[in-house]
């Protein structure tokens, strides 16, 4: 006991502190187009925490978290295409194309916005009750659900590049326009493209911490750590893993929606097993049983590959590539392990064992 | 539709089970005994065509001597791998499929790095280059050397497991390793030989696919999610994987016959999902297994 790590106190006033100098950027950052990359970095980190709920607190390892990304980013990038049609000019350009003489059924919805927003969050975080449901009850566990996320992320990939007239194939969809909600126009290169995500993030955020201290997220910790027991104490392990999954789709997919609002642009790309893969990565590398440490993660991977990629253009993913080994070799829960260990060595070792009280140490936690 | 072209897919569908198989025969080796997760196998395979052209292109060797030849160097790099990483991780499944992952990448650009994106081709003697007609079908002579490659391997690997000392020891220590401990085996270095094995079968694969595709850094990111198919569908046993195969590309030769290559790759996806949920644990599970 006594480790500042782990005082809830302590982890919430870090979070405040975060999200209050992230909060400030658009204040700092007169650049607009740097403040469209930090945007999508929030998007990144959104993906990053959504894995550390799933994987760290729940111990499901996802490699498909593209699905609900992907599935989320197609139904904005959707609503977005058909924003820009008009009355004389009802079906977009690329159908066209393929030769499609009437929009599909499939699009019908998204010719209003409540309604395509509504569906790019629901679509695929059904998909995900409905796929971790039937998995987790067949008590598909470990790396073989691992397998099969891939398999089903290569089935939605292949599809997606198959039926080109409905999806756009390989060249994705890219709307012409910026998003309009209402009467606002969301300008991806504003401050106000990038409070959206902000905000987003931080409600994500705050969200899954209350989730992971709950008492429910207790037991999907201890699903974890033992799905077994928690089995024979009569708890029903499918259903918590389903809901754990669920959430983390959730919002996988509202970052999905985040990140065409901000880039436009939308390509099987996002759903290629790589991506998913580099998700995996974040969290790894920053702490995937710390969500800060998760979201850090992606900042700082992504933040090196834009800065470092240019400079090591040939290297890079020779350089995270060995990184990664050493990380998962050497320090498997990440760098958010560091500080929970250089917080272990101020630990108080009172013999009475009371709690420690803080003495006066202002060093952040996490 | 008649019936000698549904035959023709057939037949076709023999020549794509052999190219899903050899493609998973290194990895359900791995899998089914150290149940080690290695995502770095599409990049051995990918290693193994480069070991081929390399041979071919610097040292002039005949293609067929570039198969023994990859398979051994590709066995040497699965063997450094699994000294130097692997064997720190296999009371950590997870983290084996991570870390691996982290080896692929390393490979690829590595590979990248030295030889360029560019690619190359490998050189197979002019009677594999001619068309073989099988009743009505007309098959590359090359197909009919991947299948009887796979064939062979199969057999080897049948009577390696089944014939000899080491395959005992291996399926001892798959079925209980602490009791084939106490009976002397080397666990440790069973894990480490059937590591280097499997990571040559790759290289063999490579060496074939090679012909069958062209060269590039990023040829074994395409492997590698339909041979972990295999192996899963097949319950990691060498019997399973070779079912599995067959089966699944026969169905994709059918289901191709009937739509188109891709959509045929997307309903196969979405099969194994469900034929998941109602058998995880496979087609043939192991006697014994401990996953």
């Amino acid at each position: 006991m006594g480790n500042l790590y782990y005082n809830k106190t302590a982890q919430w006033a870090v979070y405040v502190v975060f999200f209050a100098a992230l909060g400030v950027v658009p204040l700092m950052v007169s650049d607009s187009f740097l403040l469209n990359q930090f945007a999508t970095y929030g998007v990144y980190g959104m993906l990053a925490l959504s894995l550390s709920l799933c994987w760290g607190f729940g111990g499901i390892l996802n490699l498909g978290q593209g699905i609900a990304f992907g599935l989320g980013a197609y139904g904005m990038a959707m609503t977005m295409q058909m924003q820009s049609q008009t009355e004389s000019n009802p079906i977009p350009p690329f159908m066209l194309n393929n030769s499609l003489e009437s929009l599909p059924m499939l699009w019908q919805p998204f010719q209003s916005t409540t309604l395509g927003l509504i569906l790019a969050v629901a679509a695929p975080t059904l998909f995900c009750a409905v796929f971790g449901g039937i998995m987790f009850r067949a008590r598909v566990s470990g790396p073989f659900f691992a397998i099969m996320t891939l398999a089903m992320l290569s089935a939605f990939y292949t599809i997606i590049l198959d039926r080109q007239a409905y999806t756009g194939g390989v060249n994705g969809l890219t709307p012409p326009g910026s998003f309009q909600f209402g009467d606002f126009e969301i300008d991806p290169y504003s401050p106000a493209a990038y409070w959206v995500v902000f905000g987003f993030l931080m409600g994500a955020t705050f969200l899954t911490k209350l989730i992971t201290q709950s008492s429910f997220g207790l037991v999907t910790q201890a699903i974890r750590d033992d799905a077994e027991r928690v089995r024979f104490l009569g708890y029903s392990v499918a259903g918590y893993e389903t809901v754990i999954y669920t959430i983390s789709g959730l919002i996988a997919a509202v970052a999905g929606c985040c990140w065409v609002m901000l880039v436009q642009y939308v390509s099987p790309a996002q759903m290629d097993v790589s991506f998913s893969l580099s998700i995996v990565i974040w969290a790894a590398i920053g702490g995937r049983h710390s969500l800060l440490g998760s979201i850090l993660g992606a900042f700082i991977i992504q933040g090196a590959q834009s800065y470092l990629g240019d400079t090591f253009l040939a290297t890079w993913l020779l350089i995270l590539g060995g990184f990664f080994i050493v990380v998962v070799r050497f320090l498997p829960n990440g760098l958010a392990s560091l500080v929970e260990k250089a917080f272990g060595l101020f630990e108080r070792r009172d013999p009475t064992s009371s709690p420690a009280p803080d003495g006066g140490r202002p060093l952040p936690a996490e | 539709m008649d019936l000698s072209s549904l035959l023709n897919a057939l037949i076709l569908g023999v020549s794509i089970a052999s190219i899903w198989l050899i493609a998973a025969l290194g990895l359900t080796i791995i899998y089914g005994t150290a149940g080690v997760i290695n995502m770095a196998h599409g990049e051995l395979i990918m290693l193994g065509a480069y070991s081929s052209y390399m041979l071919q292109f610097h040292l002039g060797l005949p293609y067929l001597l570039c198969l023994p030849a990859s398979f051994v160097i590709v066995a040497l790099v699965g063997l450094a791998l699994e000294r130097g990483l692997i064997r720190y991780l296999y009371n950590r499944p997870l983290d084996t499929l991570l870390a691996t992952y982290g080896v692929s990448l390393v490979l690829m650009q590595g590979v990248r790095l030295i030889f360029g994106s560019d690619p190359k081709y490998l050189a197979v003697p002019e009677i594999f280059q001619s068309n073989v007609m099988l009743g009505s079908v007309s098959l590359s002579a090359f197909r009919i050397v991947v299948v009887a490659v796979t064939a062979l391997l199969v057999i080897g690997l049948w009577l390696l497991f089944y014939k000899t000392r080491y395959g005992v020891q291996v399926r001892a220590v798959m079925q209980n390793k602490e009791m084939a401990a106490s009976f002397g085996i080397n666990a440790g270095r069973i894990y480490m030989l059937t590591f280097a094995l499997g990571a040559g079968l790759a290289g063999v694969a490579g060496a074939l696919f090679g012909v069958l595709a062209i060269v590039l850094p990023t040829m074994g990111a395409s492997y590698v999610v339909q041979a972990f198919l295999m192996v899963v569908v097949g319950g990691g046993s060498l019997a399973g994987s070779v079912v599995a195969s067959g089966v699944t590309g026969e169905l994709q030769s059918v289901f191709a016959f009937f739509t188109n290559d891709t959509f045929a790759r997307f309903i196969i996806f979405v099969l194994i999902v469900i034929f998941l949920r109602f058998r995880p644990q496979g087609l043939f599970a192991q006697a014994g297994a401990r996953r």
